[in-house]
């Protein structure tokens, strides 16, 4: 009941005009942030710090932590309407929600996932401010071994993304796990494959090469295609159609507890539980076929995975001052620059501050589904700009955002090298998910292996001697037993 | 029934071949970086084994369809006619022109020069509208950038 | 210091009065900051904080920018082919930007010459710690129980060859028998989460990451490394008067600039960025978050950067050699 007086506090506190003012605006710039390409949320709320210098701490955070999910919207817009995600975290998006953009559907696919992602925030927020403390427990126990287990699980999903042939996306996942291995390595420190370029030694940035494999390549594609034919279909469906509905609706309850319970382990990353999701609904559908054609399971899954994530990825960081996110850290400096320290001792010396944050994460969240929703058709109907400009504006705000990055031209080049390379993949009919899997968890799964070895002194027994690991590696082999014996035979059958 | 045409299977190979290559290459670099350490797997470990892997299957697939087998879905197969590969070469042109310029000649110039450029080519005629749309492309993003973003876009000769 | 010397006599020589009017007339442009580090870690706070202070001075905006990767070796590559015209200086992170130029498989293109000490703004003492209820009291526990089961204490690091490490090895050298099982976690957030959840015995790491969390009593501290005790956590021993004298190790983050930048850019670069990093309200921030405001400029800077990457050489040969880095 303490816990209720907090919360009804902290609502009070939230919704008095000064800071519903704050999280309004910081709702607006996130979705602009998010939207504009490059500008990760990390990046813009890190320039948005020295502006919160000017605002008292209670309201520095609300308006930073607003911007943060109001980015995470924002990739969604730019990923349905032009294939290009605003941020990485949102390329799942693009595989569904961009079909549904031409096929005419482009503002019920907003919709859903503004929908979805104010049920799997508000969810999260919900579980944040009743049962933290355990669930911060639960996340403690995945350390470098577990998180191994989970990402090798993550990409042994692959085999859900795999279009007709698993060879196909076998080769696509092992050269994109190659590619993500150029750079510094986590045994010697030392780069790999860099030959002796110095922009290389931190490897091919991500968003470069997302931006090029789906945002350039698509618009390549499209610029083949006679023009007469590229107009969108004029009817703007915007609202999800009854046996939309259904199907959504599961995959929104669905994304939630896998955005979540993701979101609640330290450094997963926003991309992973939108891969989980996504794969898992299309596992449990009965027209698998339709994904990656516009189903809107496939959209409604991971953007509520997406929130659920944002969201949850709070808990740690609350309650054991642990940023799980590059921009959760940034959000850390702005407490420490107003002279806070997220953890235990934070709930205690400052209720009213950490209360009235966690309840803005609720009003921030209907803030965001109020701001967005009427302005889905307005979004829409970018897509009825003639192509001819729409393409070239495209290609600008994929130049755009490549540079200022990090004001380097090497991540323009990448991002059309990319480009010409995810062209050829759709020419070939080759998956392009698989691709983006490898080049994500690589990284991931040899530092967490390396750190577990160095933590047990070169000792392999540390992964079945730890419960929670040995269930992820056994579940991890269940996931690609079940695909192999699934596809091989077929595979084999038309060798 | 296969929708591969002929020219479509060569490029399918030549692809094909190309990243047999790149993994053999690979490999080969893998190696000379130790594949053991005191700890466990060496910095070449995952590198050279990714590399034997996906050789291995681009050599499947490679076999695949020289036997006339479909290696991939067939959605985009189609190769374009020559006005839609002539808009899609040019896009790809400007794209890597405006690499080219961006740090010498300065966002600005470049920015607008190729978006007027790609107008044309994509069959854009009147003139007002080229010159409108490059100067917001060119002048106004670099104002949004650089001084509300206060991100900043390469400067060229004269302060442009 | 002789091509620092070289430099200055060369610039003054060439062009006594067109040089004083250089600097009047610097900048006339925006100047770039930059950081080797993706946005929101420390360096990047203080660098926002004194860009924002110092641009009002400089009358031209001075724009952070951020470039991360490698353990900030993209940056320093970057900055060290920059025309040193003055509008682009960063960050130099000692002893990291030494340990990258001195481990030879990092294949760093810059040496120590590469850049112009401008002025440092930080110093930031290494800090050891443990978790509350740890079974290491203090210092001399820790090195007890190192030295009884040698090679099983898991001791973190944010980074392979950072200055955290170098403290490690610092520490076995002044207690010999005592032998540390390294472990190299990425940053200050991940020790803070693997020694909470019991998968490493003992943190190494900065004052500044952890001060706060050591006042409340969240985590024990078990030593400073320093000469003198830190003000912001005043009841930590120092490593000296625990009878570690030679275990000093700490991180800087200084401003620097691509080399040749004429002495009058140089100077009144310095001169403004030190009163930017004096400014009470500069101060005050920085304090906030536990890092201590240690100014040095120019020729005091460019002993310490000089003295540093001596020091570094010897633990980085070491480090290589090492079983377990």
């Amino acid at each position: 009941m303490d816990t209720l007086a907090h919360l009804a506090s902290g609502f009070a506190a939230a919704l008095s005009p000064a800071y519903l003012a704050y999280a309004f605006a910081g709702c607006v710039m996130g979705t602009l942030i998010g939207v504009l390409p490059g500008l990760g949320p990390a990046a813009g709320t890190a320039i948005l710090i020295p502006l919160t210098f000017k605002l008292d701490a209670t309201g520095a955070i609300i308006m930073l932590a607003a911007i943060y999910y109001g980015a995470m919207y924002g990739g969604t817009i730019t990923s349905v309407l032009i294939n290009v995600p605003g941020e990485a975290a949102s390329v799942i998006t693009c595989l569904d929600g961009h079909q549904m953009a031409k096929q005419g559907r482009a503002g019920t696919a907003l919709g859903i996932a503004a929908i979805g992602s104010f049920i799997g925030g508000l969810v999260a927020t919900l579980a944040l401010a009743l049962i933290a403390p355990p669930l911060a427990r639960f996340a403690l126990k995945f350390g470098p071994p577990e998180f191994f287990a989970l990402m090798l699980f993550g990409l042994c999903l692959v085999s859900g993304l795999a279009g007709r042939s698993l060879a196909g996306a076998g080769l696509m996942t092992a050269l994109g796990l190659l590619i993500s291995m150029i750079g510094i390595d986590p045994v010697r420190g030392a780069p790999r494959f860099a030959f002796g370029i110095a922009d290389l030694y931190d490897g091919l940035g991500l968003v470069p090469v997302v931006m090029g494999l789906f945002g350039v390549a698509e618009i390549l594609i499209t610029a083949e295609q006679p023009l007469r034919e590229v107009v969108r279909a004029r009817l703007e469906r915007l609202l999800p159609s009854r046996d939309e509905w259904r199907r959504a609706w599961g995959a929104i309850w669905r994304g939630t507890g896998i955005g979540f319970a993701l979101g609640l382990v330290p450094g997963i990353g926003a991309i992973v539980p939108t891969f989980v999701a996504y794969v898992a609904e299309k596992r449990l559908s009965k027209t698998p076929e339709e994904f990656g054609r516009g189903a809107i399971e496939g959209v409604a899954a991971p953007e509520t995975a997406n929130n659920a994530y944002a969201n949850a990825a709070m808990v740690p960081f609350l309650t054991l001052g642990i940023p799980s996110s590059p921009t959760i850290a940034v959000l850390m400096g702005a407490f420490i620059i107003n002279g806070l320290t997220p953890g235990p001792f934070l709930f205690q010396e400052r209720p009213d501050l950490v209360w009235a944050v966690i309840a803005s994460f609720f009003v921030g969240n209907a803030i965001l589904l109020v701001l967005n929703l009427p302005l889905v058709g307005l979004w829409a109907k970018i897509l009825h700009v003639p192509f001819r400009y729409l393409a070239v504006g495209v290609l600008l705000f994929c130049l755009v955002g490549a540079y200022s990055l990090q004001q380097s031209v090497f991540d323009v080049w990448v991002m059309i090298a990319s480009g010409m390379f995810g062209y050829l993949l759709r020419k070939l009919g080759l998956p392009l998910a698989p691709l983006l899997l490898g080049l994500i968890l690589g990284p991931a799964i040899e530092k967490s292996l390396r750190t577990s070895l160095e933590m047990s002194g070169g000792d392999f027994t540390i992964f079945v001697t730890r419960p929670l690991c040995l269930g992820l590696l056994i579940a991890a082999a269940a996931v690609l037993a079940g695909a192999a014996l699934k596809l091989a035979p077929r595979e084999l059958r038309a060798a | 029934m296969s929708l591969q045409s002929a020219s479509h299977r060569v490029v399918e190979r030549a692809v094909l071949v190309c990243l047999s290559a790149v993994f053999a290459a690979a490999a080969g670099i893998a190696y000379t970086y130790s594949l053991k350490d005191d700890l466990g797997p060496g910095a070449g470990f995952f590198p050279f084994w990714l590399a034997v892997i996906g050789g291995v299957l681009a050599l499947f697939l490679l076999a695949q369809s020289w036997r006339g087998r479909n290696i991939g879905d067939d959605g985009e197969a189609q190769w374009p006619d020559r006005p839609g590969a002539f808009r899609a070469a040019a896009l790809l042109a400007g794209l890597i022109l405006s690499a080219l310029l961006l740090e010498p000649a300065g966002f600005r110039i470049t920015a607008f020069f190729v978006t007027g450029a790609l107008l044309v080519a994509l069959g854009v005629r009147r003139p007002v509208v080229i010159a409108a749309f490059a100067l917001v492309a060119s002048f106004g993003l670099f104002h949004v950038f650089y001084h509300w973003l206060k991100v900043p876009l390469p400067v060229g000769p004269f302060g442009l | 210091m002789n091509s620092l010397l070289k430099h200055v006599a060369v610039a003054l020589a060439v062009a006594a009065g067109a040089g004083a009017a250089l600097a009047q007339e610097f900048p006339t442009r925006p100047v770039e900051l930059m950081v080797a580090f993706p946005p929101g870690g420390s360096t990047d706070i203080g660098a926002r904080v004194v860009a924002a202070i110092a641009e009002k001075q400089l009358g031209q905006p001075m724009v952070v920018v951020n470039k991360g990767g490698a353990g900030g070796q993209v940056g320093w590559t970057d900055m060290a082919r920059r025309k040193p015209d003055g509008y682009f200086i960063g960050y130099l992170n000692l002893p990291a930007t030494n340990t990258v130029i001195l481990d030879p498989e990092r294949k760093a293109i810059f040496g120590p010459d590469a850049f112009v000490p401008i002025i440092n703004q930080i110093l930031d003492p290494g800090l050891i710690w443990v978790r509350a209820d740890s079974p290491y009291k203090s210092l001399k526990d820790l090195v007890e129980a190192a030295r009884k089961s040698p090679n099983t204490i898991r001791t973190a690091t944010t980074g392979i060859l950072s200055d955290d490490h170098l403290a490690i090895l610092m520490l076995e050298e002044a207690a010999p028998g005592a032998v540390f099982r390294v472990v190299h976690l990425e940053g200050s957030a991940a020790q803070l989460k693997e020694v909470m959840a019991g998968n490493i015995d003992v943190a190494f790491d900065n004052v500044g990451a952890v001060a706060p969390r050591v006042r409340s009593g969240e985590i024990r501290a078990l030593a400073v490394l320093d000469p003198e005790r830190s003000k912001f956590v005043p009841d930590v021993p120092a490593t000296k008067e625990l009878g570690y004298p030679t275990v000093v190790s700490n991180s800087t983050r200084g401003i620097a600039g691509p080399k040749g930048m004429p002495a009058p850019v140089v100077a009144k670069l310095a001169a403004v960025l030190k009163k930017a990093m004096e400014d009470p309200d500069h101060v005050a921030k920085m304090e906030a978050a536990g890092l201590a405001v240690k100014i040095m400029v120019g020729a005091e800077y460019e002993r310490y950067y000089r003295e540093t990457h001596e020091k570094a050489k010897k633990y980085v040969e070491w480090a290589r050699s090492r079983q377990q880095r």
